[in-house]
């Protein structure tokens, strides 16, 4: 089978699962789990071979299929692969089961709606990772809005309907200015170039004075950024994570909030470099803040959930660093940090919707000692910390370090004492990351044997067949990272040359007046 | 004039009338006639197809020059609109088995249809109190509260002074022009004389007062919450998609002048603020369509400040995906012991436990109507806005899309009361078949689809 019929396979599987379990008789919520595993079994079975098949020398798209859509307004449907999203499509596929397996007893009511709503967000996540034409791009990255939003609200927590209108509004705002964004770059294009287009490839072409590009810069940016999220526009996630249930915070920690550093490393600043050269102190600043003030928050959390979404805008932060810093071995680690916290994020909400489904407490205090009485629990739940603070042969270590040395190199070479300074903050950063994990774990698994609702039991097969993948994952990623590297080098070499290189308009070749210009 | 173009151009309203004579007849041959609403479903859809194929086949006709004339891409509005009318008259059986209402449904369709191929003032004021006299005895058809009595009321002076306010303008127009044409309106535009600019004026108020924008809009709500469900889709749809259409066809293809910018823009835009956030408030679901449909009257109208063929694309592209969203929302809307009942946005709490196809209906609508991708509300607000970005008025766009983003809110807790708060396990009566209704739903599901997937394909005939 060709590469590109297996492509559209992979993103059309579970739009098919999801009719196909609502064709299933009502009461069959076993047949309903069951076929949906096996579908994102087959789905990450087929993602494999795409990977497999992916050749990270070969320039452009791989696996490519582009037919015209409207073709009046230049929209055209283009999915593909290539070394931006092989690694993110990778993880969403890995985690499809993961996030399936792990709500097998957690969700017991509208079992059918569920599986029916996550399939629908795998297939607008992998939609919006692949696509390669903005209006494509955007129908996708709303599209996940909807599922995520009954996802919370349906089977979240006590404060369930708070938190989702929260996320849905904070989300939206930031996606009516990017759309507001998305046409008037397409209408600046044309007006630039002649050319009526929607396709990222097009797209980058454009020139556009520096004021233009630097409203349009926050006019994308507030959206990715709120997305990612970045302090000050956080305040939705924590909300969101402790609210939602497990395999919600699952989909939320492991790719969607990839989304938005995707949508930076795609999008935001390479299509509009002049303006990002210039916000690169900015936004390497707000990285940094989001790194040491996410550290912060976590630190003083008694929420155990909370701990974990804290450590997230925490995490995300080195990718934002890393991806500012547009050196080379800075952008390679931002993308293999989106992995690796994807991996790690994932991996310990799974273990804290574990214990919740046991001790029915998310209270930091109520435990204690779990050492001694869940054994097993406590040895993936030490790997996942570790791998998150970044110990070495873990993930977290190769993203981490990457992005602070690609920090540094850059600092360093061009002799800038703010980016260094930066840089060095970030490195507490670290610190502060290993105090409050490792503070955590020591609170929650050692010290007086303390468990509500006990006696518990240790971790069933299925539980631990679905950490056992991720530490897999995760110390594949820590000991072989050069393959994972290979996949993306090419593409963070293209970042790093589209953002280097200025597009302002050439010297004025008589571009036509904007139309309507007199009317304001 | 020709017999032949006669007969051929006016086609779909030839039908329209066959048929309300036909129903007429009925009525008054039998006590109890039965099949009027399959009659009246054949008629629409067969009016329908005639646009269609007069449409297709690229007719320019104008049987009575200077008045009435068909070019294709008003033929094909001229479809979309009267498919639009299949689904309402489709879910009408619950609320009017019999009588009156589909006569008066179908004299009302051929005042819209004047509306969209009228060519001077005079047939625009035939088409336009064709469309709307019935309609007033449509809301107080199905009396059911005393307040009916009092918004059929309210609607019918309000209307009746948009209407007076039209005709001021068109003797205005004539003063100045000499002339009640289309082309006469177009040169008023232009013009910067005093009573051609009056006279716009009066016309766009006239235009407002219909289409409810803020601050002539205090009769939708009521009206819309006084009428029967299927009336109210009705207004909220289909008279709202006459007037936009004829507005479009007055003001052409021009750009239009900076001052009268300001006016299409400002009320417009007030509206949709407005509309949304006391949307917020209503408890009753008709109320808050009003509201809703206020908000969308406000886009409408701001797609005028683009210009080019696009403008009238914009327009009806937007009216199909929001009428067609609309009559869904409507459609799915589960019965209740009485009206009251029926109406009020508390019914539809759990209403996925109940009845998963019809909370999966109105969800889609709902979404649809704020305008998320992947729906085809999206693509019409994408289409208004790109269109009024390449006018040049970038900043008014986007505050247009700022007060596109109030609205997101009071649609979602329709959404959050469906699916996330569970309802009284009430069972509703067991009332007649829902099977009509289910089908117009599905029916406007299927040409939402095809809107949102294949915009393009439409857009290109229009």
């Amino acid at each position: 089978m060709a590469d590109s019929t297996l492509l559209t396979l992979v993103l059309y599987l579970p739009v098919a699962g999801m009719f196909a379990i609502a064709a299933l008789p009502r009461g069959r919520d076993d047949l309903v789990r069951g076929l949906t595993f096996w579908t994102m079994v087959l789905q990450l079975a087929l993602t494999a071979v795409l990977y497999a098949h992916f050749d990270p020398a070969a320039p452009g798209l791989q696996a490519k299929t582009s037919v015209p859509w409207i073709a009046a307004w230049g929209v055209s449907y283009t999915i593909g692969l290539d070394g931006y999203n092989i690694l993110l499509v990778a993880l969403t596929a890995f985690l499809g089961p993961l996030v399936t397996a792990g709500a097998f007893s957690a969700i017991q009511k509208d079992v059918k709606l569920f599986y029916a709503m996550v399939f629908l967000i795998q297939f607008a996540m992998l939609g919006t990772f692949l696509a390669q034409d903005l209006f494509l791009f955007y129908l996708f990255w709303e599209a996940m809005l909807i599922p995520m939003f009954l996802i919370i609200g349906i089977w979240g927590g006590e404060r369930r309907i708070y938190a989702t209108v929260k996320f849905f509004l904070y989300t939206a705002f930031g996606s009516i200015l990017m759309l507001a964004a998305v046409i008037y770059l397409v209408w600046a294009l044309w007006q630039s170039t002649g050319t009526v287009s929607f396709a990222f490839a097009d797209l980058v072409k454009a020139r556009l004075p520096l004021q233009a590009q630097q409203w349009l810069l926050a006019a994308f940016a507030l959206s990715f950024a709120i997305k990612v999220p970045m302090v000050p526009l956080h305040t939705w996630l924590p909300d969101a994570h402790v609210e939602a249930p497990t395999a919600g915070s699952v989909i939320l920690a492991g790719v969607l909030l990839k989304m938005g550093t995707y949508g930076f490393m795609k999008l935001g600043f390479p299509l509009f470099p002049d303006a990002t050269l210039l916000a690169v102190p900015l936004i390497s600043a707000l990285a940094v803040v989001s790194i040491v003030y996410g550290a912060c928050l976590a630190l003083v959390q008694t929420d155990i959930k909370k701990i974990i979404a804290y450590s997230s805008i925490s995490h995300l932060g080195y990718v934002m660093l890393g991806l500012a810093s547009l050196d080379l071995l800075g952008i390679q680690g931002a993308v293999i940090q989106m992995v690796s916290h994807g991996l790690t994020a994932a991996g310990l909400f799974l273990m804290v919707g574990m214990i919740y489904e046991r001790c029915h407490t998310r209270e930091l205090a109520k435990y204690g000692g779990l050492a001694k009485v869940l054994p097993v629990y406590s040895v993936f739940f030490m790997i996942l910390t570790l791998a998150s603070v970044g110990l070495p042969t873990t993930s977290g270590f190769t993203g981490e370090f990457l992005v602070l040395l690609g920090a540094f190199n850059a600092a360093w070479r061009e002799a800038n004492g703010f980016a260094l300074a930066m840089a060095g903050i970030a490195v507490s950063g670290v610190v502060l990351g290993a105090l409050y994990m490792l503070w955590f774990a020591q609170r929650f698994l050692y010290g007086a044997e303390k468990v509500p609702h006990g006696p518990v039991a240790d971790l069933g097969g299925r539980e631990r067949a679905i950490l056992a993948a991720i530490t897999v994952a995760v110390f594949g990623m820590g000991l072989f990272p050069d393959s994972f590297l290979r996949m993306t080098e090419p593409a963070a070499r293209d970042y790093q040359r589209l953002v280097s290189t200025p597009r302002l308009p050439l010297a004025k070749v008589a571009a036509p007046a904007p139309k309507g210009e007199v009317a304001k | 004039m020709n017999a032949q173009a006669v007969i051929l151009a006016m086609l779909p309203e030839h039908i329209l009338l066959a048929g309300i004579v036909a129903l007429m007849v009925m009525e008054v041959v039998s006590d109890k006639p039965r099949g009027e609403l399959a009659l009246s479903v054949l008629v629409v859809a067969a009016a329908a197809t005639a646009a269609a194929i007069l449409g297709f086949s690229g007719q320019n006709l104008a049987p009575f020059a200077g008045q009435f004339s068909v070019t294709p891409s008003g033929s094909l509005a001229k479809a979309a609109v009267l498919a639009l009318a299949v689904p309402v008259i489709l879910f009408s059986r619950e609320d009017f088995g019999t009588g009156a209402f589909y006569p008066l449904l179908l004299s009302s369709l051929y005042g819209v249809c004047l509306l969209v191929s009228g060519d001077s003032f005079l047939t625009l004021f035939l088409g336009m109190e064709l469309m709307s006299i019935p309609v007033y005895v449509l809301v107080l058809l199905a009396f059911r509260r005393p307040e009916s009595a009092e918004a059929a009321l309210k609607y019918l002076v309000l209307s009746g002074t948009a209407s007076a306010s039209f005709l001021m303008g068109a003797s205005l127009l004539y003063g100045s022009t000499g002339t009640l044409g289309l082309t006469g309106f177009a040169g008023a535009l232009a013009s910067d004389a005093l009573l051609a600019r009056t006279a716009v004026v009066m016309v766009v108020v006239a235009f407002f007062l219909k289409a409810a924008i803020v601050p002539f809009h205090t009769w939708a709500p009521d009206a819309y919450e006084a009428a029967s469900v299927p009336v109210t889709a009705y207004m909220a749809v289909l008279v709202k998609a006459g007037v936009l259409i004829m507005a479009v066809r007055l003001f052409g293809t021009a750009p239009v002048s900076v001052a009268l910018a300001g006016l299409l823009f400002i009320l417009p835009f007030v509206s949709i603020v407005w509309g949304n956030i006391a949307a917020i408030r209503q408890t009753s679901f008709r109320r808050m369509i009003a509201y809703s449909s206020i908000a969308h009257a406000g886009y409408l109208f701001i797609a005028f400040l683009g210009d080019g063929p696009g403008r009238f694309q914009a327009v009806v592209f937007y009216l199909l995906a929001y009428g067609a969203m609309n009559i869904l929302a409507f459609a799915a809307l589960p019965p209740d012991r009485d009206d009251l009942a029926r109406d009020k946005l508390e019914n539809l709490k759990g209403l996925f436990h109940r009845d998963p196809l019809a909370a999966l209906l109105i969800g889609m609508a709902m979404l649809s109507l704020a305008g998320i991708p992947p729906f085809p509300g999206f693509v019409g607000k994408f289409l208004i806005f790109k269109n009024v970005i390449a006018a040049g008025y970038t900043t008014w766009a986007v505050l247009g899309l700022v007060g596109s983003y109030l609205g997101i809110y009071f649609y979602l807790r329709v959404i959050q009361y469906l699916f996330m708060t569970p309802g009284e396990a009430a069972v509703p009566a067991a009332g007649p078949s829902r099977s009509l209704a289910m089908g117009a739903g599905l029916l406007c599901l299927a040409a939402s689809v095809l809107l949102a997937v294949f915009p393009g394909w439409f857009l290109g005939w229009l």
